[in-house]
């Protein structure tokens, strides 16, 4: 008996994780049938028994929003995805383990960039996440992770550039020329998962100076 | 920066570190885990571990790991080219076992043999497994263990 080879109908089955929202994706090779469905399981490691994910089962597309079965940033998880073509062979992959504390990317921040005369203030509002505690209350980026910091650094000419940082959420490059145009990015840190974001950029031009006119 | 198991004090580790080493190899070695249905360090194993267990228990945990998974780790951590990182990783562990003093006075008695039955339950479970099995499993479970060793970290 020869084995026949599926893995046209199933590639790449992984968990794409940002700011803890857990994705479920995978891909097919394009000659493989187009009438493929597919179904998805999930479970916690070390537990036997796979659970079907509802609203994943014989699906068509290829991807599958895992975030609730997923949602515990200290747990660990597998997630397999069985493809089915219609009269044809069916396939199985799993994931990798899966823990959305150390494999979430995390976006840049939220920041709102106010220009005055002689200063640019910038102001981060934390990032929220799916995950909820036991009274419903949502967590945010800085719940999740108490050592998260930021990042800022305010380009001020080719050679030149400021840097601030902390874990406030409010902070002001001083000392700026007026009525001049700054590029500033801003990062969130997360030291204990030697963790970057990208950078939030926001490009300000600060206000004339109107004290002589 | 410090472990702060109960009564016992742990300088000059840096976590960070044990972590990067760890992150190196990570996925190699949690790729040649395919056991998805037993996990070594269970709930029972590290939940709700009091201060005063939390000494004997690292300790157990730590020699087992040296004495058992990384001895026998060493060519296969060459084979996946991650020798380095597997090298920072079990020098800290000896770092740390070496500065781990626990009390032996008999009123502890009772914390060090509650240490010893969630270690015991551990090392079964180690044991039902094929040996090298075993090693991978629970080498692609040090995560888990710096996870809860980053509760007695103080930085």
């Amino acid at each position: 008996h020869v084995a026949e080879d599926t893995s046209d109908l199933l590639q790449h089955v992984k968990f794409q994780s940002s700011n803890f929202e857990n994705i479920l994706t995978w891909d097919s090779r394009p000659e493989s049938a187009p009438d493929t469905v597919y179904s998805v399981e999930y479970k916690k490691y070390g537990e036997r028994e796979w659970l079907a994910k509802e609203g994943c089962q014989r699906i068509t597309r290829k991807s599958c929003n895992l975030t609730l079965e997923t949602g515990n940033p200290m747990e660990h998880y597998y997630a397999r995805v069985t493809a089915i073509s219609a009269g044809g062979p069916s396939a199985t992959k799993m994931t990798d383990r899966f823990s959305s504390l150390y494999h979430t990317t995390i976006k840049p921040p939220n920041v709102t960039c106010i220009p005055k005369v002689r200063s640019i203030q910038m102001i981060v509002r934390p990032s929220t996440t799916p995950i909820h505690t036991g009274d419903g209350h949502r967590l945010t980026l800085e719940d999740v992770f108490p050592d998260l910091s930021y990042h800022l650094e305010l380009q001020v000419n080719h050679t030149y550039q400021m840097h601030l940082g902390g874990k406030q959420r409010e902070y002001e490059f001083i000392g700026l020329t007026p009525d001049t145009e700054f590029l500033g990015a801003i990062r969130i840190f997360v030291p204990a998962l030697v963790r970057e974001s990208d950078p939030y950029m926001c490009r300000v031009k600060t206000l004339p100076d109107r004290t002589w006119t | 920066q410090e472990f702060q198991f109960g009564p016992c004090r742990v300088e000059g580790v840096v976590l960070q570190e044990l972590w990067e080493a760890f992150w190196a190899m990570k996925d190699i070695v949690q790729a040649k885990d395919n056991i998805t249905n037993v996990r070594l360090l269970r709930k029972e194993v590290l939940q709700n571990v009091s201060n005063a267990e939390s000494c004997y228990l690292i300790r157990a945990l730590l020699k087992f790991y040296l004495n058992t998974v990384f001895k026998n780790y060493q060519d296969k951590a060459a084979d996946f080219r991650v020798r380095k990182s597997f090298s920072t990783l079990a020098n800290n562990f000896v770092v740390i076992v070496s500065k781990l003093q626990p009390s032996q006075e008999n009123e502890m008695f009772s914390v060090s043999d509650s240490a010893r039955r969630r270690f015991l339950l551990f090392q079964r479970a180690f044991k039902q497994l094929d040996i090298e099995a075993a090693q991978t499993k629970a080498f692609g479970e040090v995560d888990i263990l710096l996870t809860w060793m980053e509760k007695f970290y103080q930085l």
